[in-house]
């Protein structure tokens, strides 16, 4: 996509299942961890190993990373105010549209690349899951086992009565 | 063998079947992993979230054919599975995806940590987390963290008084250490859970409810922090950061939950807790290190319910004086009130001052005499920095006095010409305004023309200035240094008059002063903005029909009641008029207003009135609005409440929405001649309503019966009746208070030039409170109002009285009022109110104080009123 010659060089991830992924050096970049130890590295050229992440899920996270290298850097400053809002960009959502397991991962790894914009997509994906669910549905969308006793269940309906309205 | 692993799980629905045996659940979950499209369908018949279009796994996606040679052999093992599975029964299929179901749908909360369930969760509304806290332990532990419901909190709106937040974990956190650090030694490796979290009263309840054998300064300390040495451990043992450890303690005061899994119930009490504390508080939570913290999750419940008490009206009445002192109260009518804290300060027509502690509802100290006439308005400060109220009376001055004490410190005996009718102190400056048609500003320190509070001359304007006031224009900071330091220029003592301010057309009701700005209402109709350093007037918005009585500025809208009987909101950048609230029966002669902006209030205001405006210039292209041509005949259309549609839209260019904005919660109060206070909040569609009428003399008869008391409650009417009467005529049997306040000798006069306040320009006496039978009719509300111009004559006939029954009241604004009786007199007039988060306290024509409180009696909501702030 981009024209600039910088932008061109690459770099590679090492999974840690010991799978290697070629990425555009800019690409890479949205990860703050990545940008941060390349910036340490120099330009040695070799292969930057991401223990914690395996290659079904970087391979994924590079993905997203490809669409939205030239999205202008997040804005810090106004996390508070959009933190209510939980749209979710057409191609996000459907970037998201992936088993559970591979959600979680998903976020994990985001976390642990610090990638702040994947990271905020992953938690609104799942905050969407469980919005305006009853204790009941979110048990079933997650497979939480229910370990209230009646009783204690009976008294946590009561203590939450002020909410209904 | 296949039968034997499925009845192990308790699926009994695949006898007969075939079911290759290496096909287990792993390897399904390998291929899950690895390839959405086909989990999506799966999870599509589990009804999941994740729903994707179906993809039909017969025609494969052609990417996955130029796959490796290991991927392909992982697509086709999906196409055997799934070849095999459409031979079987559709209900055996039900039982695989159910014994499958584990694998696809996993707890986040399991497998996420904390900070990110924790920011998972922070886009969640409250409903939904309350939801979410009763899906298991483990949600609940995350769900209830302190801090997501103190975010919560913040984003309704609500304000939380911090400081004294900060204060009461000091002071807990203190006393609670020692003993928690004990406790942990002693059961250093128990997991037991145990309530790790006592409750504790208050230290502002200690009076009142410790009955112990220890004395008090023993039972605070304790109480202060009532450390469970068995429960505390639990929490450091337990949980394995301080992010969950935070969530643990929010646990409710009966439940508790550590990883422990536990979930018990609270052991009979302690003896000494018995001792120390009737009442549970689940407001405190402590940490593993024994700080003290508040429980967020507790406080924006106890908001909530309290927010819910206003809706519904939920309240009890009290009065001030406390009624078995009614020796305490006021010789006759309250015209100004203001609270701030456990303090509320009063002014009367009996000439005096009267501090009130609203704990015991008891004087703090005899009623403060200086006034030869009512006291009109006052301002207080209790804070040590300026204990101070300024008060304004009918004797033309101004007097200053220490609150502590009650000594009075500074007068300014003819501030005015007339009746000073309101004042405002900042800091810097004292502003007053009167019946004299004029602004004053003064300043509260000394000053020199060197000081940026120092007024800026501007001339050719409606201000004026002392001749002792130097215009420094043209003159340079150096000439200035050199006339200061020879003492050619002296020091302004405190409280010389700065500048006069006219403009207004006739008296100047009500005033209220930001950083830069006076804002100013007056029986001329007219809303004026001026320029504090100046003087200079910046802006006259219009709108009201008749007089204004009172305003309020909060930095974006301004709020009036006037004698036309509506409270009206305006854009303070734009000037326009934004809503329009109908509803009193009379004039209104006190309003609050409490808009509980968010966070990042003003960006979106900014874009949903440009989205307003865009709409019904739409509207109005596509030639809906025919009939509404823009301009001064759009100021007559219907509207009265501002709705979003675009036939409702007053104004176009406001910097907010239609009604004004703010968050959910806001609330206005108004009071009014009419015997009402009435409590508007905002409906879905942003357009204000009434949302609760309360009147003024029924809670004066509740809050007067509410202790226990010997007397009847057929003499308390009679002696209501009596109040009542009494204070129609203005006099009063002395031997009743114990503080006799003296008495006018022009009682009628004085009546006149306190209520009078509402002069019109075009009427030379009141056309408020003019006592004495009339047969003027009201003017007719709504579209059909004849222009005020048209109405106002010499004879002043905009007065109207409501003599209906209080559900009726609304009726009468139609009707003319033929039977007018002259006994208006026994109306209560409300003259002032005042609200915070929890309570709306009221002055009028009967001598009495009296306030509605939406705690309600409830121990917990009282408990955490101590920290909001009101809107």
């Amino acid at each position: 996509m981009s024209s600039n010659g910088a932008a061109t060089t690459k770099i590679t991830l090492t999974s840690s299942d010991g799978t290697d992924l070629s990425v555009d050096r800019e690409v890479a970049e949205r990860s703050v961890l990545i940008k941060n130890m390349l910036e340490d590295l120099g330009e040695s050229g070799e292969a930057i190993p991401i223990p914690n992440v395996n290659a079904a899920v970087l391979s994924k996270v590079v993905e997203w990373c490809e669409h939205h290298r030239n999205d202008p850097p997040s804005n810090h400053d106004d996390d508070d105010s959009r933190r209510k809002a939980t749209d979710i960009d057409e191609w996000d959502q459907k970037f998201m549209q992936v088993d559970q397991e591979m959600l979680f991962e998903i976020i994990l790894a985001a976390n642990y690349l610090d990638i702040k914009a994947l990271l905020d997509v992953g938690c609104k994906t799942v905050a969407n899951m469980i919005k305006g669910k009853s204790p009941e549905e979110i048990r079933k969308t997650f497979n939480i086992q229910n370990d209230f006793t009646p009783e204690e269940e009976d008294q946590i309906r009561r203590e939450n009565e002020w909410a209904e309205e | 063998m296949d039968e034997e692993a499925i009845t192990d799980s308790g699926i009994p629905l695949l006898q007969g079947s075939s079911y290759p045996p290496h096909f287990t659940a792993s390897s399904l979950s390998a291929s899950f992993k690895l390839d959405e499209g086909y989990s999506d369908e799966t999870r599509g018949q589990l009804n999941c979230d994740l729903n994707a279009p179906s993809h039909n796994v017969m025609s494969l996606p052609h990417w996955l054919l130029a796959q490796s040679e290991a991927d392909r052999a992982v697509a086709l093992l999906v196409e055997l599975a799934y070849s095999l599975l459409r031979t079987v029964r559709t209900s055996t299929v039900a039982a695989i995806v159910e014994r499958l179901a584990p694998l696809l749908h996993k707890d986040p909360v399991i497998i996420l940590p904390p900070e990110i369930t924790f920011e998972i969760f922070s886009y969640l509304d409250a409903k939904t987390l309350i939801a979410a806290s009763a899906a298991s332990r483990a949600w609940r532990n995350r769900v209830l963290d302190s801090r997501l419901w103190r975010d919560l909190y913040i984003r309704e709106g609500w304000l939380a008084d911090t400081e004294a937040i900060e204060k009461c974990e000091q002071a807990y956190s203190g006393s609670a250490s020692p003993q928690s650090r004990k406790s942990r030694t002693r059961h250093p490796d128990s997991d037991v859970g145990e309530p790790k979290l006592k409750k504790r009263v208050p230290p502002t309840w200690l009076g009142s409810h410790n009955v112990g054998p220890q004395s008090s300064q023993e039972a605070e300390d304790g109480d202060r922090m009532e450390s469970d040495c068995d429960g505390d451990h639990d929490m450091s043992d337990a949980l394995d950061d301080h992010h969950t450890s935070s969530a643990d303690c929010l646990l409710s005061p009966t439940i508790t939950d550590g990883q422990t899994g536990h979930v018990l119930s609270e052991p009979a009490p302690h003896p000494s807790v018995a001792v120390y504390s009737p009442l549970k508080s689940s407001l405190w939570t402590r940490l593993p290190n024994g700080s003290v913290k508040l429980n967020w999750q507790h406080l924006y419940k106890q908001r909530r319910r309290l927010e819910d008490n206003w809706l519904k009206a939920r309240y009890t009445n009290f009065q001030l004086p406390h009624p078995l002192y009614p020796d305490e109260a006021h010789g006759e009518c309250v015209y100004a009130i203001q609270f701030s804290g456990k303090w509320l300060v009063s002014g009367s027509r009996d000439q005096t001052i009267r501090v009130w502690d609203l704990e015991t509802k008891r004087l703090r100290y005899p009623p403060l005499v200086g006034h030869e006439k009512s006291v009109l308005c006052l301002q207080v400060d209790p804070s040590p920095s300026e204990d101070i109220i300024m008060s304004g009376s009918s004797d033309t001055s101004v007097i200053l006095w220490r609150f502590s004490t009650g000594q009075m410190i500074h007068k300014i005996p003819n501030a005015h010409d007339d009746s000073v009718l309101n004042v405002k102190y900042d800091k810097r400056y004292l502003v007053t305004c009167s019946k004299d048609m004029v602004i004053k500003v003064w300043n509260r320190r000394e000053l020199l023309p060197t000081d940026t509070e120092y007024p800026s001359v501007y001339k050719g304007g409606n201000v004026t200035y002392p001749s002792y006031i130097i215009d420094t224009t043209y003159t340079s900071p150096s000439t200035l240094e050199a006339d200061i330091a020879n003492g050619h220029i002296q020091k302004l003592a405190p409280y010389s008059l700065l500048m006069t301010l006219e403009g207004h057309l006739a008296a100047v009701n009500s005033i209220q002063i930001t950083d830069h700005e006076i804002v100013s209402a007056s029986g001329d109709r007219l809303i004026k903005i001026w320029d504090i350093h100046n003087g200079t007037c910046k802006k006259t918005l219009v709108g009201h029909e008749k007089g204004i009585a009172c305003v309020q500025f909060d930095g974006r809208r301004i709020i009036s009641g006037s004698n036309d009987n509506t409270v009206r909101i305006y854009d303070h950048a734009s000037g326009a008029e934004v809503a329009c609230l109908q509803g009193h029966g009379s004039l209104v002669r006190a309003v609050q207003a409490g808009f509980g902006d968010p966070p990042g209030a003003g960006e979106t205001m900014r874009r949903e009135a440009e989205a307003v405006d865009e709409d019904f210039l739409e509207t109005h292209r596509s030639g809906a609005l025919a009939d509404l041509s823009p301009g001064p005949s759009r100021q007559q259309t219907r509207d009265r409440t501002s709705a979003r549609d675009p036939k409702d839209i007053r104004v176009l260019g406001a910097s907010i929405p239609p009604g004004g904005g703010g968050g959910k919660w806001g609330r206005i109060v108004s009071g009014s001649y009419d015997e009402y206070v009435l409590i508007w909040r905002k409906d879905h569609e942003g357009k204000w309503v009434i949302s609760q009428r309360l009147h003024q003399a029924a809670a004066v008869a509740r809050a007067s019966r509410a202790p226990v008391t010997s007397r009847p409650p057929r003499l308390m009417q009679a002696v209501q009746n009596q109040m009542a009467h009494v204070t129609a005529h203005g006099s009063l049997n002395a031997g009743q208070s114990a503080y006799p306040p003296r008495f006018p000798t022009d009682s009628e006069g004085n009546a006149q030039a306190s209520a009078g306040q509402m002069t019109h320009a075009q009427g030379p006496t009141s056309l408020a409170a003019q006592p004495g039978p009339s047969s003027v009719a009201p003017t007719p509300a709504g579209p059909t109002a004849p222009h005020p111009q048209a109405v106002v004559n010499g004879q002043a006939p905009n007065r109207h009285r409501v003599q209906l029954p209080p559900h009726h009241h609304h009726l009468a604004r139609r009707t003319p009022n033929q039977g007018f009786q002259p006994v208006q007199q026994m109306v209560p007039r409300v003259f002032k109110l005042q609200f915070d988060a929890h309570k709306i306290v009221c002055s009028s024509q009967d001598p009495r104080i009296v306030a509605w409180d939406f705690s309600c009696d409830d121990e917990e909501i009282a408990e955490a009123c101590q920290f909001f702030i009101g809107l």
